[in-house]
């Protein structure tokens, strides 16, 4: 069985938001609103006697106990068996309640004007209803045997793919080690983004 | 990695919260009457009143979460009792099927009783709609079956009541609402304001026609869920001092806004708990402090739900 998860090496992330860019024109996000699929975070950490600038790349975490696929009435949001968690836009009536319950800030309104500034912006838009959209680990590209955007345009190598039950995937590696963790794992998400902290 | 923001929410805000508020109030208000109804006393007024009253409550408060949607077509998915079976773990599709039933079971519960009363049957729209054969004969049948429509909308009102805790406790990041404590919470004060709304009600509508009792018992009634609440926040209070640094700043921000001390706590809870006691124990009489009282504690059981809407902290490490 196939089991996706990302690692984001922290200490290679240079801040260049290429994933970004990538991200946004593979999957036509709404960029005019400040509206990410995917975030770089740049952070100044530290006081007076050694600031650091700090990269934090965000992006939906494909929880195994995603408490937005929980909490949504519609069964919009769904999970793929190969742990990807999705959005149904047709399903979808836009509450919110998946926004209010992720803790990685990962969702975000795709409203009826951004779809109309959408086919100005991107010329031929997938999209054709309002929903509350997220990462979708470019599910449409895995399906085909590619990997998502973000990591194939990643220039720092930050962004490693693969499948968690490939013993033999840099990714399996890095989670087993433990040099690799996820965020916030207390509070019973179980997700599949991992980070390997800055030394 | 460390936490480097707290932030607050932007997606449901002073609109929710009156969802929250019209939602849980307009179901107790109809539970409450129908209880009244069926075990203490048969006064029509009072049910139907409350009926009416409660289905106008949920329907506003149900209209500000469609306003606010972003594809309001997809809400047939969850108001189809499909919706429940197909996402059974989701509060929001129980919420939905509850406050869906609980409006047809109060307009069914009340149909007899309006289609006997001449002031409705001469309003206009409503007056011909209640003359109508078929709606006559609704209301004959909802008649036979009133206790089974009774229960129903006791189970479904507290069941709505409840519901508006359970939503907000199943945003895990947010320890202020993440606790078993605030189903209880607004469950209590759904209640509360029902009592309250009720008791001007029976003061300002419809004074000659309700037994003095059933108000006296209402305000005992609700001095006991006042109290609870007082109880229920304080132990909220200190439950976010100590734990998670999101409830500590969540009761750093309440406890230092004079919105929620002065507007909530003390004219929202205190003063009304105070006056209800006088008029309780006898010292005050007449319909202005009961009532007033009674306006406070509407306006508290808003203010509680803005404020918890406005005080969910969020920790990221970014």
């Amino acid at each position: 069985m196939t089991h996706y998860a990302m690692v984001i090496d922290l200490t290679t992330c240079v801040g260049c938001n290429a994933c970004m860019a990538a991200c946004s024109l593979e999957n036509q996000t709404p960029v005019w609103a400040d509206h990410w699929r995917t975030y770089v975070h740049d952070r100044e950490v530290g006081d007076t006697t050694g600031v650091q600038r700090r990269f934090i790349p965000r992006l939906c975490n494909h929880c195994d106990n995603p408490p937005c696929m929980s909490v949504c009435p519609s069964g919009a949001t769904h999970k793929t068996p190969e742990g990807v968690v999705l959005v149904e836009p047709s399903l979808c009536m836009g509450c919110g309640a998946c926004a209010m319950a992720c803790p990685y800030d990962a969702r975000y309104p795709a409203t009826a004007k951004d779809i109309q500034k959408g086919k100005e912006y991107y010329g031929r838009l997938h999209r054709n209803s309002p929903s509350m959209d997220k990462c979708s680990f470019c599910y449409h590209r895995l399906q085909k045997g590619g990997e998502p955007a973000c990591v194939q345009t990643c220039v720092g190598y930050a962004r490693i793919f693969g499948d968690l039950d490939q013993p033999d995937s840099p990714v399996t590696a890095l989670v087993r080690s433990g040099k690799a963790r996820p965020l916030m794992a207390h509070l019973g998400t179980r997700p599949n983004v991992y980070y390997i902290p800055e030394k | 990695m460390e936490i480097l923001t707290y932030t607050t929410q932007q997606h449901w805000t002073t609109w929710f919260a009156v969802y929250l508020f019209l939602g849980g109030m307009g179901a107790a208000v109809v539970a409450t009457s129908f209880l009244t109804h069926m075990y203490l006393s048969e006064e029509k007024e009072l049910v139907m009143w409350g009926a009416i009253s409660g289905v106008i409550m949920m329907v506003v408060g149900s209209g500000m979460l469609f306003l606010h949607l972003l594809n309001p077509w997809a809400v047939f998915y969850i108001v189809s009792p499909y919706g429940v079976f197909h996402k059974p773990d989701s509060w929001i599709a129980w919420g939905s099927q509850f406050i869906v039933w609980i409006q047809i079971t109060a307009i069914l519960y009340a149909l007899p009783y309006m289609v006997e009363k001449p002031r409705l049957l001469n309003w206009p729209i409503v007056g011909p709609i209640l003359k109508l054969p078929i709606v006559i004969q609704i209301a004959n049948f909802a008649k036979r079956i009133h206790g089974f429509l009774g229960w129903v909308g006791i189970i479904t009102g507290i069941g709505t009541a409840v519901y508006t805790g359970l939503l907000l406790q199943s945003f895990p990041a947010v320890t202020l609402w993440h606790n078993p404590a605030v189903p209880i919470l607004f469950t209590v004060s759904a209640f509360s304001t029902a009592m309250a709304w009720l008791l001007i009600i029976m003061y300002i509508f419809i004074y000659h026609r309700v037994d003095h009792t059933i108000r006296a018992l209402y305000e005992r009634i609700d001095l006991g869920l006042i109290t609870a609440e007082l109880i229920i926040i304080f132990s909220f209070f200190n439950f976010t001092l100590s734990g998670s640094e999101s409830g500590y700043r969540s009761a750093d921000m309440l406890w230092n806004d004079n919105g929620w001390l002065i507007g909530f706590i003390l004219f929202g809870l205190i003063v009304p708990l105070l006056m209800e006691l006088k008029c309780v124990f006898g010292t005050w009489s007449g319909k202005v402090p009961i009532v007033t009282a009674s306006l406070l504690v509407l306006n508290g059981g808003f203010q509680l739900r803005a404020f918890f809407m406005a005080a969910g902290i969020y920790a990221y490490p970014w």
